[in-house]
């Protein structure tokens, strides 16, 4: 039991930083952050001995991270539909509309091109939205991604190529809408 | 030339960006949460779920077994519906 706990303990010191910070850049609000930080511990707490040595430790923590942070999510998505008139949601957006984020970690000149950046990250699709923050964020390479997310490498380039063209289409739309506007 | 430049901009407004710290008592919830909470072992589900179909097949499997006897049962029909029709002095 106490080699347990201390086996637990090391490997929370060795990955909250990272629990926490793609938790973080996933919903971009420090309390859910935390929120999810502390699921996804008590998982790996409960679950540790069930795992089975076919991934790393560090990739099934990443899983365990983005699921919960999908999971949450979908949760406030459904929260926030009213009855039977509510409309069901297609995407991330309607809960992650928050363009008034100031990630702690960007610097202060950037942070408005961050906000941005973020809010446009939203409207991508679930698998883009990974792949692009664990390449991004995360520095992580093509491979690394293409084993936390359980597809080939060509998928994930794939899925890079097609993030990046989106938010760049996304980016110049938003633009010309607010030129026309001025 | 200008738009490019402010995407290019946006898109790059990551770099540098530093690791953020959680806080120092986010051990301690997490050691509280895991207190207080019980996890089912998946041995025991699955312990359940086979109870649950074993005893789904011996039922379906004894209704299925039993043959219908139509006489019996026809004739306890005409007893039951003789003996309601003819209680006119009650």
């Amino acid at each position: 039991m106490i080699a347990k706990q201390l086996h637990f303990e090391k490997i929370y010191h060795e990955y909250k930083t990272l629990v926490f910070n793609l938790a973080l850049n996933y919903l971009q609000n420090l309390e859910d952050a935390e929120e999810i930080t502390q699921d996804v511990f008590v998982k790996v707490y409960h679950f540790l001995q069930n795992f089975n040595q076919k991934s790393s430790l560090k990739t099934w923590i990443y899983r365990i991270t983005i699921n919960q942070c999908l999971d949450c999510i979908k949760h406030k998505n459904s929260q926030k539909r009213f009855f039977i008139f509510g409309k069901k949601s297609q995407n991330e957006q309607e809960y992650l509309n928050t363009p008034s984020f100031e990630h702690p970690g960007i610097l202060m000149e950037k942070q408005e091109d961050a906000q941005i950046l973020f809010e446009v990250i939203n409207t991508l699709t679930e698998n883009q939205k990974t792949a692009f923050l664990l390449s991004k964020l995360d520095g992580m390479s093509n491979p690394e991604i293409a084993d936390i997310m359980q597809l080939s490498i060509s998928s994930v380039e794939s899925l890079l190529f097609r993030a990046k063209n989106t938010l760049k289409e996304k980016l110049a739309t938003k633009f010309e809408i607010n030129r026309k506007k001025k | 030339m200008e738009h490019n430049n402010r995407i290019e901009n946006i898109l790059n407004s990551t770099i540098g960006m530093t690791q953020v710290i959680p806080s120092e008592d986010l051990f301690l919830k997490i050691q509280q949460r895991i207190l207080y909470s019980t996890v089912v072992p998946i041995k025991t589900v699955w312990l359940v779920a086979a109870s649950i179909t074993i005893l789904i097949i011996i039922n379906l499997s004894i209704s299925a077994s039993r043959p219908i006897d139509k006489t019996s049962s026809s004739a306890a029909y005409l007893e039951l519906t003789i003996n309601k029709s003819n209680q006119l002095y009650q």
